[in-house]
This record gives C-alpha cells, sequence and structure tokens, in this order.
C-alpha cells in the first residue's frame, strides 16, 4: 500500500516544521486533557523549500473509540472543515498531530504504514506527569525521517 | 448532462496535479469528472476495478459518496469534490496493548485519593516496582515487594484474601498485570493505582524515601531477601548490628565467618591472644601463614576477606572488671566463646548489668552445650550464667581444652548454634534457647533439651537495679580451687 501513498518526495531537503510558542503551548494543553486517550487533529499552515510553517492547528475526533487509547482514526468531516478553514486563509493541511500516550513521540509500525507523504507528522508523547517530547516526522522513501522543530 | 465541479486536491497529492490546490473538471457524475482527470492522480483515487481506494474518502459538499449513489452520484453546477485522505496510526497493534485493554476494563482503577483512603480503612498498597524506583519513594506503608518475586512473597505478607490491596507501579501498567496475578492467586478486592506513583506525587500525597539495600547487598543477600523472616528489612536489621564475639577460638572462629557472612554489620572480636599452629584444628579463622600473629588480626583478615562490608573492631586485650561495661555497652549481643570461668563469670555479670543477651556455648571432648542468657528478654524469664553456677568448679572438674583435648570439628557445630541463636534475636524471630539449653553428644548423635531455672535469689540477676558490683574473677575463681 505505501508505494500508493509516496506520492511528493522531500529528496535533498533538510525538512523543518516551524511551530510557534503559543500554538506548541495549545497543542500540549489538548494532548494533556485528551490522556489517557489518543488525541489528533490537523496542522494549518504553508510549506515553502522544505520549510513547513504552522499557522494553526485543529482538533479532531478520534473515530476509533474502541481503541482511543493507542490508535486514531480522524474524522473526514473534521478533515473537510480544517480543509475549507486553511483554504479561506490562503492556507493549506501541512500535516497531521497525533499524541502517543505513555509511549515516546517516535512513530510506529502503524504510523508508517498509514502515512501521507508531504504531510508533517508530529507526535506529542504525553504522561500522567504531562508532555514529555515533541517531535515531527516526515515520510521519505518509505521512512520517515525527523523533521527539525522550530 | 454535464457540470462543472471543483475538485480539492489534498496537499500529499498535489504533486500529481501540476501542484495545483484545485482542479475545475466537467461531468454529470463524480466518476465521470474524476475521469478527467491524469491517470497518475487518478490511480491514487481508484483502484483498477474502478473502486474508490480505502484509504481515500470522496466528499462531495459534505457528504461522503459512499453514503450517496457512491461514483454515480450526479453533480450539480458548482459542487466541490473533495479528495479526503484517510488519516490514521497511533502505537502498534501489539498483543499487550490488547491485554492492557482487558485488564483496564477489568481491574478496578483508584486515584491517589481514594487509595489513601482505602488504605487508612484496612486496604494494602503494594508497590511492584523495580528496587532502585521504590529507593527513591513509594507510599507510606507500602509493602516493597517489586513485580518479580510478587505471586511468592504476597501470601506470606498479606495471608487474608479478603484484604483490599491497591496495587502500584510508576504509572499504572505494570501495576496491572501485577494486579492480574494477584487476583489468580485468590486475592477478591484488588485494585490499581491510575497514574502510579508518579501521579501520587503529583499529588502532592505524602510519601517515604525508604532505606534499601544497595545492588552489591540486595545480590550478596538474595537468599535472605526470599526469605520471608528475613527479607529486606531483616537484613537491614542485620546490617545495623552489632555482636560481640569473645574470643576468636573454637567457638568465635566459625560463629564469627558465619555472622560477617550473614552480613552483621560490625563485628567485634575481643581476644588477647596470638594464633598457635595448635588452634589450627578447629579455629577455622585462622591460617597457617598466621601462626605467631594476633587473633584479632587474624580473623579479621579472615572475615574481611569473605565480607569486606563488615565493620571488624579488633580488641586485642584481656577483658577485666575495669574494661568489661565500655566494651560491651557498644554491642547489641555478646557470644561468649570463652575458655575460661573468670572470662564467663565476668562477661555475665557485665551482660545481666547492661541486659545484653548473653549467647553462651561450651565443648568438652565430643560434647557441647548452647544456651541464651537473657534475664532481660521479654516473652520469657531465664536464668543466668550465675543462677546455675553460683560459683566456679574446681579446676579439675572443668578441665581447659588444652588440658582435655577436644574434637577439632564439636566447636563447630557449637559456635555454629551460638551464630543461629544471635541471628534469630538479632532479627527477633522464632524462640531463643532462653531458659533452654541444648545439649549435643557427638558420639551418641543425639540433641537433649534441658529446662533451665531461673534463681529467684540470685544475687546478680534476681533484682538488676541492685547490682553488687565486680569482683576480681581470677581471685573468685581460684578460691573456688582452693
Amino acid at each position: 500500500m505505501s508505494e500508493w501513498l509516496e506520492v511528493a518526495s522531500s529528496e535533498g531537503i533538510d525538512p523543518a516544521l516551524r511551530l510557534p510558542p503559543a500554538l506548541k503551548e495549545l497543542l500540549e494543553a489538548l494532548v494533556r486533557a485528551g490522556y489517557p486517550e489518543e488525541t489528533c487533529g490537523l496542522l494549518l499552515g504553508r510549506q515553502a523549500e522544505g520549510t513547513v510553517e504552522v499557522l494553526d492547528l485543529k482538533q479532531a475526533r478520534n473515530l476509533n473509540r474502541e481503541r482511543a487509547r493507542d490508535r486514531y482514526e480522524l474524522d473526514p468531516a473534521d478533515f473537510l472543515a480544517a480543509d475549507q478553514a486553511a483554504r479561506d486563509r490562503g492556507h493549506q493541511i501541512v500535516g497531521i498531530w497525533h499524541s502517543h500516550p505513555d509511549h515516546p513521540a517516535r512513530p510506529s509500525a502503524n504510523d508508517r504504514a498509514r502515512a501521507w507523504a508531504g504531510w508533517s507528522y508530529l507526535i506529542v508523547s504525553v504522561t500522567p506527569d504531562g508532555v514529555r517530547e515533541l517531535r515531527s516526522w516526515r515520510l521519505n522513501d518509505g521512512d520517515f525521517i525527523e523533521e527539525v522543530l522550530e | 448532462m454535464n457540470a462543472t465541479v471543483m475538485i480539492r486536491i489534498p496537499t500529499p497529492l498535489r504533486p500529481l496535479a501540476g501542484g495545483a490546490d484545485e482542479l475545475r473538471v466537467q461531468g454529470a457524475t463524480v466518476g465521470e469528472a474524476l475521469q478527467a482527470l491524469d491517470d497518475a492522480l487518478l490511480e491514487r483515487i481508484l483502484t483498477p476495478e474502478g473502486e474508490v481506494r480505502r484509504f481515500v474518502n470522496l466528499y462531495l459538499g459534505p457528504d461522503n459518496v459512499a453514503t450517496l449513489e457512491g461514483l454515480a452520484t450526479p453533480i450539480r453546477e458548482g459542487d466541490v469534490l473533495s479528495i479526503v485522505p484517510a488519516v490514521a496510526g497511533g502505537n502498534a497493534a501489539q498483543a499487550k496493548d490488547r491485554w492492557l485493554a482487558q485488564l483496564r476494563a477489568e481491574i478496578p482503577a483508584v486515584d491517589p485519593r481514594e487509595a489513601l483512603e482505602l488504605q487508612r480503612a484496612g486496604a494494602v498498597l503494594i508497590d511492584v516496582r523495580e528496587p532502585d524506583e521504590i529507593a527513591a519513594g513509594t507510599p507510606e506503608g507500602a509493602l516493597p515487594l517489586g513485580r518479580s518475586y510478587l505471586e511468592f512473597r504476597i501470601e506470606e505478607a498479606v495471608p487474608d484474601k479478603e484484604r483490599a490491596l491497591v496495587v502500584l507501579c510508576a504509572v499504572g501498567l505494570r501495576s496491572l498485570f501485577a494486579a492480574e496475578g494477584l487476583r489468580r492467586l485468590g486475592y477478591r478486592d484488588v485494585r490499581n493505582l491510575d497514574g502510579g506513583f508518579n501521579r501520587w506525587k503529583d499529588e502532592g500525597i505524602p510519601f517515604q524515601v525508604p532505606r534499601m539495600l544497595d545492588a552489591n547487598a540486595r545480590e550478596r543477600y538474595a537468599r535472605h531477601l526470599t526469605m520471608p523472616e528475613v527479607g529486606e528489612s531483616g537484613q537491614l536489621r542485620l546490617l545495623d548490628s552489632k555482636v560481640l564475639l569473645i574470643g576468636a577460638g573454637g567457638l568465635g572462629s566459625p560463629a564469627g565467618l558465619y555472622l560477617a557472612a550473614a552480613g552483621v554489620g560490625t563485628l567485634g572480636i575481643v581476644d588477647h591472644d596470638v594464633v598457635d599452629r595448635s588452634n589450627l584444628q578447629r579455629q577455622i579463622l585462622h591460617t597457617d601463614a598466621r601462626v605467631g600473629r594476633p587473633k584479632v588480626e587474624s580473623a579479621r583478615e579472615a572475615i574481611l576477606s569473605l565480607n569486606p562490608s563488615v565493620k571488624v573492631v579488633g580488641h586485642k586485650t584481656r577483658l577485666d572488671s575495669d574494661n568489661v561495661e565500655a566494651l560491651l555497652s557498644a554491642y547489641d549481643l555478646v557470644v561468649d566463646g570463652s575458655d575460661n570461668f573468670p572470662t564467663r563469670y565476668l562477661v555475665n555479670d557485665a551482660c545481666v548489668k547492661l541486659g545484653i543477651p548473653n549467647v553462651h556455648g561450651a565443648v568438652y571432648r565430643f560434647e557441647g552445650q548452647v544456651t541464651v542468657f537473657w534475664p532481660a528478654y521479654g516473652k520469657r524469664r531465664g536464668p543466668c550464667y550465675r543462677c546455675l553456677y553460683p560459683e566456679p568448679p574446681p579446676p579439675e572438674m572443668a578441665p581447659s581444652c588444652a588440658e582435655a583435648g577436644v574434637l577439632g570439628v564439636l566447636p563447630g557445630v557449637i559456635g555454629l548454634l551460638e551464630a543461629v541463636e544471635a541471628v534469630k534475636i538479632l532479627l527477633d524471630t522464632g524462640d531463643p534457647l532462653v531458659g533452654r539449653l541444648l545439649y549435643y553428644d557427638a558420639l551418641r548423635a543425639s540433641f537433649i533439651e534441658l529446662k533451665l531455672k531461673r534463681d529467684p535469689a540470685c544475687r546478680y540477676c534476681a533484682d538488676p537495679a541492685r547490682f553488687p558490683g565486680y569482683v576480681d574473677y581470677e581471685a573468685f575463681c581460684a578460691e573456688a580451687g582452693a
């Protein structure tokens, strides 16, 4: 399946994700509030020359209620709404964020299997103590490479 | 009838649409409109059989076309058709995740406040984290049983299966597996501390930083730690204990070696003598190479090579009325392995006055005896040495080893029985030989237990508050022989 998902190529670019402090705080608050369940949403912004600039973020419903602690399946209705909001401001959906409750912020095999090239995948590791780390990843030749988080 | 529709392209597919974020095409149905797309883009959306791929959704306005008429859904002028990539992920699906989810559903969760309430109402908190984690802090009163031996230890620690248990780890996951194990053992009310000790700390609930054995001690005393009668607290107690060996000879040698091996923290040794080759037949603290050296030095070398963590205090001196109290009062217990009557009376009198248990042993050829003189013992009133022997026997009735000889192995047996009694008393476990004397006849290979009665009129132990004072013990014993 992965060959169909790999469309964009970030070859030769050192990717970076720019997340303003206010959005980082908002994201951490959303993730903490959702613990112990996995929370997910969309990153809105601009892409230019390997740098992704996040200008807004939206939380989405997790349709996977049965496995909400370790799975997410983003509600397409929320995708549509976020897509519209982005277009209204001349932005686009630049990536997906989701939390890993009690797990490190590294993409799982499942994350990799379901990922789309061309998007940033921002993962937030969260425990009862709060947010442990944020790391961002991008698909490149079927493997995730880490983006510099700015 | 054809209509113009705007197809919205998601970011991941835009490279296949020439970078465009939307494309204006014509068609009567959704399917027809899609056919207007480039093949490279189209094949990402439809399978070769013409079905919508399962990781893509098509939305006409706000509606998923799958809920309308699928690809045959008619379009009207100005409609917006969105290609919505399925966005999913999450942690790797593992059996343990499914198991944890099941355990979460089965085992009631309590928050730290509820756990504290339950503990006050009689529930037991069980900390199943690793020793190094527990060492950094654990709820007050929690049993630090750990995970690996939990099932082996819990029934000794909490015999009542009806008693409520609250299991905790760092975040509340390992404790779920532990809780499952406890339920299988028959504990009816087992709960899981949600969020674990981290949450306990975060909520500001008091905890203690327990004193723990280090990794080295944990390894050395591993066989003690698995015994409920010793365990970590018992081992710490032994490490804190101070035992004085009177004599590093036939009895003191085995007792000293085993007490050191068992982890008695401080071993004092009183002996003024030097190692003689004739000692080596039984005095296993010493070696041929150390003949001629002071016994306290030789003993220290032997003990430290067995267990370097023991503090060995050598007293190369002869005990007398002037130094006995200063010397004995620094110890919790005395193991008497002396070979002469003046010392036995002196040690007895000082132990009675100071309230220290005096583990006593004596050997003669194939016979030996061991008892504990400890009038201050709280659970049973036994005699002191003077209750049994108000005055020393004449020398011909009590020959020394040098005169009578002794089977080399015999003091090994008696010295080790003394060591066992010492450890029992230090751990406050079992029934000590207070008011009882164990007599061993090696030729018959039999043990006999004799009951010892105290003398209510004993000048020394009847009323420890009225201690008659130390005497000249050499003269006292010499008189008896006269």
